[in-house]
């Protein structure tokens, strides 16, 4: 049999990819084309008719005033924890990959934050926030306040991500092979030369990955959102998929909540893509 | 060769795990049909997580006794999102609980007339729409200041009298000695206590309409000062002023059941919570009082809460609608129905041929105000987003962060673009 035939290759990859290819194309390609139908709909997600309205919800997204300030607050909430949750991942890694006594406790213990589910992580910082806290300090509860709420938003996400983040990290530190940092040692580097410029320049591709799942999560945080604050104090805590979810289910506009949330897809996709080809470009092939 | 076993093992893992969600998927559908057999099957969807149990419960002995196959399902997803996901698949339950306002949205397209059944005389919270009866109300909820009679007592020393809290300044020289506690939910706000504003109007529409068109200004509305005027009574005495705005109802609740507080605005549906505490039997439920002269100091604002109605598809066969309708019967006539929905569900019924003593003090509040003719109907046709932007608005009130002239400012700025329900 030819191994070129067209015939055969498509037999090869149905056999191969197939089953793959088809579940994709089920559960997320077609809903995604079928959202994107949507947007274009004032349906209110219960009726039996979808009125066709063009581009009426992307116009009304764009002047939904309360999107954009969700959207905003969502900016600022992501570039904190972002940034905050790289530093102390990294670390973390840094501290687990020295050979310290029990360090592979250290690395389970700092990984089990993200086995908790996102809800009942929310839940629980919620009764530290709310009950412990109040009960040692005696203070008001930092929810109730609207910076204090976006405090607490971030710190737990920082929480919950820094140890999913340190297993990456880790993997980087151990791929970097220990014959170039000791040569560079030899050649004079002090050990924070050689982490600048040998260890943290090979290990860039952790670096872009890390960034690239802080990123692309933190825009569409939802669980610990709903957990944790709920939009309170007077939906000064709600994010951009909250408001999302608000808007389709609840607010019962289930056209435009989709507009939106075709936007917020944008968004994360054009963050998240350019930060990946900015990172890839100067990565070093070890 | 150890890899190929490996290997062989993960296929088959992954096979299972197919095997199992293809089950999954499968099990819910094929309860729709069923024409042919000689037992007719019937599905509910119940929306009220806290009877689902009893549900069941009832389900299984309906069966049994009655012959009719009875299956209850439950979803903790919104009522009209999970029904339209059924009604999408052409696989609806012959009988669904839902929300009044979903009534109106479903009815047209979905629901059966149900004006010749026998209960529609006996009950004044049935739903009809263009003079036909739509849904079945399930039971009777009803919104006031719940008090806790023995903690009132001793703060006071004297006996405590719940009718005779008339005007705001009588609620205040109690709440100054006992204590209150205010919810801080957006729903509780706007949905409950702001509504109530509208809907002590004598017409809540004409009302709602002259906000909407400038007519009338909320800000120098008579109703709405004074209801803010009691609701201030219950915020200066907030056994947590400080940080109203993080303070957990359950929290709020547990203190009420021990007496810590003695007043808290709310509803009988607070009971479930009230019960798991060690509570003094000695609480109810009272208006809330407010100097406008028009009786409301006298009545509850509430009315049918949950609502049955029966599929009208093609899907569901004429049997199955008999069925259904013979099961809302026997809610209403048989002695086990009545026992159901009053001494297992402890629900007010909404039914005045059903004469069984209601077992929690708040729904026996109701009850008692409810037999009066004391209920101050549910507007039932809020927007969607009423309860969560006004809800925003009235907890920044309640958090001092907004004096009664901003709050009322952002309601009626709030109203210039909503729409109120068809109806």
């Amino acid at each position: 049999m030819k191994q070129n035939k067209l015939s055969y290759k498509i037999e090869q990859y149905l056999m191969f990819a197939g089953p793959g290819t088809a579940l994709f194309l089920a559960v997320v390609i077609v809903p995604f084309v079928y959202g994107l139908y949507l947007t274009m709909t004032s349906w209110d997600g219960v009726s039996a008719t979808k009125p066709f309205v063009w581009f009426e919800n992307f116009a009304a997204a764009f002047s939904d005033g309360d999107y954009w300030a969700a959207m905003g607050r969502t900016v600022i909430y992501s570039i904190f924890a972002v940034v905050l949750i790289n530093v102390v991942s990294f670390a973390l890694a840094y501290l687990v990959t020295r050979g310290i006594k029990g360090q592979n406790f250290f690395r389970a213990g700092f990984f089990v934050p993200n086995l908790i589910g996102g809800i009942v992580l929310g839940y629980v910082w919620k009764f530290v926030f709310n009950r412990a806290f109040v009960a040692i300090f005696s203070s008001t509860s930092l929810l109730s306040t609207t910076e204090g709420a976006m405090f607490c938003l971030i710190l737990v996400s920082v929480w919950q991500y820094a140890g999913y983040m340190m297993l990456i990290y880790v993997a980087g530190f151990m791929s970097v092979s220990k014959d170039v940092e000791e040569a560079s040692r030899i050649d004079g580097c002090t050990s924070s030369q050689a982490m600048k410029n040998v260890t943290i320049p090979l290990m860039r591709s952790s670096f872009v990955q890390c960034i690239f799942l802080s990123i692309t999560r933190c825009f569409v945080v939802y669980d610990v959102n709903l957990s944790l604050t709920n939009g309170e104090p007077f939906k000064s805590s709600t994010m951009a998929a909250m408001h999302v979810y608000n808007q389709a289910f609840t607010y019962k506009n289930y056209g435009l909540g989709q507009s939106e949330a075709v936007i917020l897809f944008a968004v994360c996709a054009i963050v998240g893509v350019t930060q990946v080809l900015i990172g890839k470009r100067g990565e070093v092939e070890a | 060769m150890k890899k190929r076993v490996l290997a062989i093992l993960l296929a088959l893992v992954l096979v299972l795990a197919l095997a199992a969600c293809s089950n999954g998927g499968s099990s819910g559908s094929g309860s729709s049909g069923d024409q042919s057999g000689e037992k007719v099957a019937i599905t509910i969807f119940n929306s009220k997580m806290e009877i689902q149990d009893q549900m069941q419960e009832m389900a299984e002995e309906y069966s049994k006794e009655k012959g009719v196959d009875v299956e209850v399902y439950y979803s903790s997803d919104t009522v009209a999102a999970h029904l339209s996901t059924r009604y999408a698949s052409n696989d609806p339950y012959t009988i669904s609980m839902v929300d009044a306002k979903d009534i109106y949205s479903l009815a047209a397209e979905h629901a059966v007339d149900l004006s010749d059944q026998d209960w529609v005389k006996d009950t004044t919270q049935a739903i009809a729409i263009d003079g036909k009866t739509y849904g079945f109300p399930v039971c009777v909820e009803a919104r006031g200041i719940i008090y806790n009679a023995d903690a009132i007592k001793k703060a006071t020393g004297a006996d405590f009298d719940p009718t005779s809290i008339k005007t705001t300044a009588d609620l205040k020289a109690i709440a100054e000695k006992v204590g209150t506690g205010v919810m801080k939910e957006d729903w509780s706000l706007a949905a409950h206590y702001l509504a109530e504003v509208y809907e002590q109007h004598d017409d809540p529409d004409a009302f709602i309409a002259g906000i909407k068109d400038g007519s009338i200004k909320l800000a120098d509305d008579e109703k709405f000062n004074k209801m803010m005027d009691t609701f201030d009574v219950l915020k200066e005495n907030n056994y947590a002023k400080d940080a109203a705005i993080s303070a957990e109802r359950e929290v709020t609740e547990q203190k009420l059941a021990e007496g810590e507080i003695g007043l808290m605005f709310g509803g009988n549906w607070d009971w479930s919570v009230l019960n798991a505490y060690d509570y003094s039997e000695n609480m109810g439920m009272m208006p809330v009082p407010n100097d406008v002269d028009d009786g409301s100091s006298d009545k509850l604002v509430g009315g049918g809460s949950k609502y049955f109605f029966i599929d009208s598809s093609d899907n569901t066969s004429d049997a199955q609608r008999k069925a259904a309708k013979d099961f809302l019967n026997w809610l209403v006539y048989d002695e086990a129905g009545q026992d159901f929905i009053v001494n297992k569900c402890a629900l007010v019924p909404a039914y005045s041929n059903i004469t069984l003593a209601v077992q929690d003090p708040l729904g026996a509040s109701v009850k008692k105000y409810a037999d009066a003719g004391a209920l101050i109907p549910n507007y039932n046709y809020l927007p969607d987003d009423h309860y969560a932007k006004c809800g925003a608005i009235f907890q920044k009130y309640l958090a001092n962060e907004i004096d009664r002239a901003a709050f009322a400012d952002e309601i009626t700025e709030y109203w210039s673009t909503a729409e109120v329900g068809a109806h």
